[in-house]
């Protein structure tokens, strides 16, 4: 048989469906990928960033969730774009561009398959890696369920940097391409940081942000987590992966004309939503539970997750979150002889109930304010925050540690707010409040109580009336304003008194005292 | 180099310089003298464009250039005063171990006699050639950790990009560099003591400068003495 006998069309078994090609394709690419080089050294990056510093924590699902998305996706958004580059200009740097360009398959199927075989590598190994970690903090037993959406932000950020390395592969192939390619992810990453911190609206895309500036153990625990972010941040990352991709589809040789046509599409559409995402994350805004987007919001998140605290035994019972069940004795130890005193007196809390929040405020610099602990209701009830301290296990933090922490940092506040001063009187120091005889006294009292949980210490605040030399004329509507050796000399007495004794006085007269009817002179 | 700058003969080669025919033994000898130091600039000057060289040290002007626009606008303390400039070290060091990757392979290693010495100075000058142009990217602007840091760092970077570069070729040597960035970053603000994070560490740490320079010898020795690592499917 010649070629001229030869027939015309090929046997009707030999034809291959359009998509058969494309899908053999990767299927090849996916035997042949150089990512599977790089899946050792992304896992050993994955112990030594986020694994081992996840298990230096307590098993609280937010914490350990929110790593998988800011400390797995630091390493892994370079080392991808680094590995994507490299993929992508494999043709480049062979010459193989123009002979790959004259295949049956379009080229920008071809380069698709391509990328879609290292992103697939890179998913299942960043999956792989998620499964460890959820498996092994699920074998620790901790309260609630795993979160999603980090999870699903860090696969978006695997495919994003994967596509975005890829394109410049594809468009700049060359040796210093992937080093570039890497080094330029990683100046992205920290410029968002920047951007963060230097509090730029829209840097809140920035796919390392988990939710804003609140601690990872703030959120997800009596609130469910609240989407919002992470939506608009996929919507970037898959805007980003798309517009990238897209545009390897334009240049001539890509393809017929509709899949060129589609390439188009598919960048346009990639850039609406990276937009989309970036100008939505710019209308963020700090809540109480997380970070709110008011066109992503659902009303839903804003329910309190149901739970059934876990109380102490003690003079004034407290109960936890069960997601801090393992904290309750050191909460206990650090509360309870403050409890103890105050116990029975007027207005003192009968119950400590922990609290998502208090209050909460932004601050400069992408950070956050948490309200102090504060006592409500009748009977009254001590609402307790435990978001932002640093929780026993915590980065290796000693029990001891976060007794003696809690107790300096709640207890002047607890003492303060039940004698009727200003939360931060005693732990800030001068404070304008405190500014008269009536307030003295009160000082006085904080100070003698505040003595007896943190032992002897020298009055760290001076009511701006008192001087060290004698009193001030004329300044306060009372007569003098004390001296601080007054001052000193009140609390000194107060504190020496036995606990049966100081606990009576202060039964009978804790309410003249807070409404400041109380002088310096008085207290015993 | 293309191939077809192979085959042009030597300018320098001429019979008098090669001392082949007439002339006095003492010209003859100055002759092969200036030859063979005209021939090993010229085999200096090959292996150079063989890998790059003149690129690479464009890309660390640009990377001085970047760190000197870092430095206008960044703080003067915290984590991201380190972070961006650090960056920038480990990207300068991956640049530098791209260049040890060989366009010519075995035939290479089997006729080039100086190669080992080439292999040497190479990434030697460049990792000095990124220090300076780092260092005179941040002169007069405030550099976390100053001179000596920075010295430091590019050399441990620099060495990690070359062991990465003997073991998985010198294509994919930035892996090494990157990698012990992103790993280490979080170190900045975990106040980490060992001396093998060495960028978390003061610059007047003498641990953390050791532990820099033994890997920056350890990777200048390695790929010394082995080269990249060739892989037939670049």
């Amino acid at each position: 048989m010649t070629a001229a006998t030869a027939p015309v069309t090929a046997p009707r078994s030999w034809r291959v469906p359009s998509a058969a090609g494309p899908a053999r394709l990767l299927r090849v690419e996916l035997r042949r990928s150089p990512m599977l080089w790089l899946l050792p050294v992304l896992a050993a990056a994955f112990y030594v960033s986020t694994y081992h510093p996840a298990m230096d924590n307590p098993p609280f699902w937010n914490i350990r969730s929110g790593m998988l998305q800011s400390h797995t996706m630091l390493v892994f958004a370079p080392l991808l774009a680094g590995v994507g580059a490299w993929v992508g200009s494999r043709d480049g740097r062979r010459g193989l561009a123009d002979l790959v360009g004259a295949t049956a398959v379009p080229r920008w199927a071809g380069q698709l398959a391509t990328w879609a075989a290292a992103t697939i590598w890179a998913e299942a190994l960043y999956l792989g890696c998620v499964g460890v970690l959820y498996g092994v903090t699920a074998d620790e037993g901790p309260w609630g369920g795993p979160l999603w959406w980090p999870v699903a932000v860090g696969a978006a950020t695997v495919a994003a940097s994967c596509a975005v390395g890829f394109a410049a592969g594809e468009l700049l192939p060359g040796r210093f391409t992937a080093a570039l390619a890497a080094l330029v992810v990683f100046l992205a990453l920290a410029g968002g940081a920047f951007a963060i911190q230097d509090d730029a609206t829209y840097a809140q895309i920035w796919p390392l942000n988990v939710q804003g500036p609140f601690p990872s153990d703030s959120y997800g625990i009596f609130y469910p987590y609240l989407p919002d972010l992470a939506l608009a941040q996929v919507m970037f990352l898959a805007g980003l992966a798309a517009a990238a991709l897209g545009a390897l589809g334009w240049p001539a040789g890509a393809g017929g004309r509709w899949l060129r046509g589609a390439a188009a599409a598919v960048t346009v559409a990639g850039l609406a939503a990276a937009g989309t995402g970036t100008a939505l994350a710019g209308t963020a805004r700090v809540e109480a539970n997380g970070m709110v987007i008011p066109a992503l919001h659902n009303a839903a998140s804003d329910r309190p997750t149901p739970y059934t605290p876990v109380c102490g035994r003690g003079a004034v019972p407290v109960c936890l979150q069960p997601a801090y069940r393992a904290d309750l004795p050191e909460v206990t130890a650090a509360l309870g002889p403050l409890l103890s005193q105050l116990a029975g007196l007027p207005g003192a809390p009968v119950r400590v109930t922990q609290v998502a929040v208090t209050s909460v405020h932004p601050a400069p610099s992408n950070g956050i304010a948490f309200g102090p602990p504060v006592i409500r209701g009748r009977p009254a009830v001590l609402d307790l925050p435990l978001s932002g301290l640093t929780l026993p296990g915590e980065g290796n933090t000693p029990a001891a540690s976060f007794i003696s922490s809690l107790r300096q940092q709640y207890g002047p506040v607890i003492v303060n707010e039940l004698v009727g001063l200003p939360a931060d009187t005693v732990t800030i120091g001068m404070n304008p409040v405190v500014g008269n005889d009536d307030h003295a006294a009160q000082f006085a009292v904080a100070q003698a109580l505040e003595r007896g949980l943190n032992g002897p210490s020298l009055i760290r605040s001076i009511p701006p009336g008192a001087r060290a030399g004698g009193p001030v004329a004329g300044a306060s509507t009372r007569g003098a304003s004390p001296s601080s050796a007054q001052l000193q000399a009140a609390v000194n007495r107060f504190a020496a008194l036995p606990e049966g004794a100081r606990h009576a006085w202060l039964a009978t007269h804790l309410t003249a005292l807070r409404a400041g009817r109380v002088t310096l002179s008085e207290i015993p | 180099m293309t191939a077809a700058g192979v085959g042009r003969p030597v300018p320098e080669l001429t019979p008098a310089q090669a001392g082949g025919s007439g002339g006095s033994g003492r010209a003859g000898l100055a002759g092969r003298a200036g030859l063979a130091g005209s021939a090993g600039l010229r085999l200096v000057r090959l292996h150079a464009a063989s890998r790059r060289a003149l690129t690479c040290l464009l890309v660390l002007v640009t990377c001085a250039a970047a760190l000197r626009t870092a430095l206008h606008w960044l703080p003067h303390t915290g984590v991201l005063s380190r972070q961006i400039p650090l960056t920038i070290e480990a990207g300068a060091a991956a640049v530098i171990g791209a260049t040890t990757r060989s366009p010519f392979g075995e035939p290479e290693r089997a006729t080039g006699r100086w190669l080992p010495w080439l292999r040497l100075a190479l990434p030697v000058a460049l990792t000095g050639g990124a220090v300076g142009a780092l260092a005179a990217g941040s002169a007069s602007a405030h550099l976390a950790y100053g001179s000596i840091g920075l010295l430091r760092d590019v050399a441990g970077f620099t060495g990690l990009a070359l062991l990465a570069a003997a073991v998985l070729g010198g294509a994919l040597s930035w892996i090494g560099p990157i990698a012990y960035l992103g790993v280490t970053l979080p170190g900045l603000t975990g106040h980490w003591a060992t001396p093998w994070v060495w960028p978390a560490r003061p610059p007047h740490d003498r641990g953390a400068a050791i532990c820099a320079t033994l890997v920056f010898a350890a990777g200048v020795a390695v790929i010394t003495l082995r080269g990249a690592r060739d892989s037939t499917r670049e």
